[in-house]
């Protein structure tokens, strides 16, 4: 306990002050706090103490709404929070049902801080929201003794200890576990707990216990991130007179994409999702979503890409207005700031660009790129690849063998026969088995057999000798087996049943 | 009868009569080679030609024809300093073997498959890759297309530097082309047969591929 006493008793101290000096730029914007490093914590314990004391004196007030407790309860909190950042620019959102303003600079600009306080109760109670409110010089201080309801008023770090005597420790939102032992030991209010020595509490309740306790009582600092709404762009537009076209929505929709381009110009920031809602008399909004291949506010590629997929659309109804919402803005790379990106190649386009647009007219799913696997069935051995995933791809990684050559290089080497360029979707049946012939009828094989025998394990197995083949002009056919005359084919033998397919052509 | 008489030199000097010899002079474009020597010494820059339109046409699909692009194709993703150019191919009528590309030597992350919904999307596609200037090769099989729609591909191929080549079938031999290589692929008694209809700068003719 005395060392306790001791260690508060040294917020005031002159060399804290000094400390406080040399942080005065910093306490300009609360927003920056400085975290302790970990120089200062391995610090010498002499030393330690000073370094540990918090380096600019805050006053922090918090609001516990003990109401909110349903699902939406973030979404609350986040409009809260929006609401409270009139009175101070660092606020943070403390999870399940609290805030937290810093309000040293804000007093001074408010006046007093009685009429900072009674400005901050007026705007919860427009709200109708009850709430629980204490100001104290530290983040859990204020927390704790907001909780406990008795809308204490500290400044100073020295009467801390006094105040937080009398809370009962189910305010400290601890784990219920800690709070039962705590209980047990007849531990039921923070003094008690402040009365016992330190090295057996940290033992009894592990050390987050004794860091929480050192930061309500303003021996060591615990910055909070302030709180940013996520900004999105976001606006509607109602039409004068409803809109049959195509043609004519695409005119209507230009201001939308001006004002987003503009919008986010200002912000140095782009997107890489957009969509465009269109609102009809009876029937249920169209929704028209727009992926781009990497972030970009520019206008001429939202335009771009927007025109391409209204080219596409049927319109269900007439329109009577529309929204267009953007995705998350993020901030822009200096890659695509680069205004001789595309002039460089010498053409009119980036690769994203005629990706995106060649997407959005035919579909996500009808451009894209392909990959090779290690894998030995043949029908296993690639798969497709997103084209966005592709474009986001460096050329420097895949010449590394992550998605495409490296492995199938290695693969097709010595050992294997050479790979046709078409791949069947299925494997078409040549013929039936014939057990006196050793190659399927009116069929040459030229090389081969390659033995792929692999699979067992998933219940795909195959067991198959491949060739590469050629029809022989005139042979008698299978009455549906493709005619392919003159053209080399990657043909193979079933082991088990002896059939002869046809799996791919050397085009 | 009257014959209007015109001296050799004065017909020569008409903008309207096109110079055989003329034509490899002109093609200054860099070409790249078909891997092939006899094929190389036939076309004029020796190799495919860049920044134009080059067509195939098929007796039969099958014959090899992917096969005569892909060394090009390899090089040139090769040679180009700095990020490999893309190569797009458009509805190709099977889908691409990944493996077997990677074995030949594509940088399949610089490879783009597009499959539009009709021919006429196709040929839109094609339209925008080769003048994006971002592809070095476009390769686009089609059915049938008419004279129109090739006269842009082949514009959009000298805007984008790009290589054109449409894969069609044979019955389209006798139609005009705009393109400025036309080969045709039969299938012939023991191999593939090869044959130049039209070469700008270049004389047409049957190619000996395996030479005795």
């Amino acid at each position: 306990m005395k060392p306790l006493r001791r260690l508060t008793s040294a917020a005031r101290s002159a060399t804290a002050d000094l400390f406080a000096d040399g942080y005065a730029d910093v306490a300009v914007s609360p927003v920056h706090q400085r975290l302790p490093t970990n120089a200062a914590r391995l610090a010498t314990p002499s030393t330690a103490r000073h370094l540990r004391q918090p380096r600019l004196q805050q006053l922090w007030y918090a609001a516990v709404f003990p109401e909110l407790r349903d699902p939406h309860a973030p979404s609350t909190l986040q409009r809260l929070a929006r609401c409270a950042q009139r009175f101070t620019s660092l606020v943070s959102i403390e999870t399940p049902n609290a805030l937290l303003l810093e309000i040293k600079g804000s007093v001074t600009l408010f006046g007093s801080l009685a009429a900072l306080y009674a400005d901050l109760d007026a705007a919860w109670s427009r709200l109708a929201l009850s709430v629980m409110t204490a100001v104290a010089p530290t983040t859990l201080g204020a927390l704790w003794l907001a909780r406990a309801g008795q809308n204490a008023c500290i400044e100073e770090a020295g009467a801390l200890a006094a105040a937080l005597a009398e809370v009962p420790l189910a305010c400290t939102a601890w784990h219920p576990d800690r709070l039962r032992t705590l209980h047990s030991m007849g531990v039921t209010r923070i003094g008690e707990l402040l009365r016992l020595p330190r090295a057996g509490l940290a033992r009894r309740l592990g050390p987050s216990a004794v860091v929480d306790i050192d930061i309500a009582l303003a021996r060591q600092a615990a910055p909070r991130r302030a709180f940013v709404p996520r900004e999105r762009f976001r606006e509607r537009c109602d039409c004068e007179s409803e809109i049959e076209t195509v043609v004519l929505l695409q005119q209507a929709v230009q201001p939308l994409i001006e004002h987003c381009a503009q919008f986010l110009r200002e912000r140095q920031a782009g997107v890489q999702a957009l969509e465009l809602r269109l609102w009809h008399r009876t029937l249920t909004d169209t929704r028209i979503h727009l992926g781009l291949a990497n972030i970009t506010g520019e206008r001429g590629r939202l335009a771009d890409v927007l025109e391409e997929k209204l080219h596409r659309l049927e319109l269900p109804a007439p329109v009577k207005g529309m929204e267009l919402r953007s995705g998350s803005l993020q901030p822009l790379s200096a890659a695509s700031l680069d205004a001789f990106a595309g002039l460089r190649s010498g053409g009119r386009d980036t690769a994203p660009q005629l990706v995106e647009r060649l997407s959005a007219r035919f579909g996500e799913t009808a451009v894209y790129g392909v990959a090779t696997i290690a894998e030995h069935r043949p029908e296993a051995a690639w798969r497709r690849v997103h084209a966005l995933r592709l474009i986001a791809a460096r050329t420097d990684d895949l010449r590394a063998g992550d998605v495409s050559t490296g492995k199938g290089r290695e693969r097709g080497g010595d050992a294997d026969m050479a790979r046709p360029v078409w791949l069947l979707a299925e494997p078409v049946m040549l013929c039936a088995m014939d057990p006196q012939h050793t190659q399927p009828l009116g069929w040459i094989l030229d090389e081969g057999p390659e033995r792929i025998e692999s699979g067992w394990w998933d219940g795909k197995g195959v067991a198959r000798d491949y060739y590469v083949a050629r029809q022989m002009p005139g042979a008698r056919q299978m009455h549906d087996a493709p005619q392919m005359y003159g053209a080399r084919a990657w043909i193979f033998q079933e082991r088990r049943t002896r059939g002869w397919y046809l799996h791919g052509v050397f085009a | 009868m009257p014959y209007s008489v015109v001296a050799l030199a004065d017909l020569l000097a008409d903008a309207r009569v096109w110079k055989l010899k003329d034509a490899p002079a002109s093609a200054s474009r860099p070409a790249w080679s078909t891997g092939l020597r006899a094929l190389d010494a036939r076309l004029p820059g020796g190799g495919w030609p860049t920044a134009s339109l080059v067509e195939v046409l098929l007796e039969t699909p099958g014959l090899g024809e992917v096969q005569l692009f892909l060394p090009a194709l390899v090089e040139c993703q090769r040679k180009t300093a700095g990020a490999a150019p893309w190569l797009v191919w458009i509805a190709p009528p099977h889908e691409p073997y990944a493996p077997a590309l990677a074995q030949q030597g594509i940088e399949l992350g610089r490879l783009l498959v597009v499959r539009p919904p009709s021919a006429t999307e196709a040929l839109w596609a094609a339209e925008q890759a080769l003048s994006s200037g971002v592809c070095a090769a476009v390769l686009l099989w089609l059915q049938g297309t008419d004279d129109r729609w090739l006269r842009r591909l082949k514009l959009a191929a000298q805007e984008g530097g790009a290589l054109g080549v449409l894969f069609r079938p044979e019955r389209h031999r006798f139609e005009s082309s705009p393109a400025s290589l036309r080969l045709l692929m039969t299938k012939g008694q023991y191999e593939t047969q090869l044959e130049l209809i039209k070469v700008q700068g270049g004389r047409p003719g049957p190619v000996e591929l395996h030479c005795p």
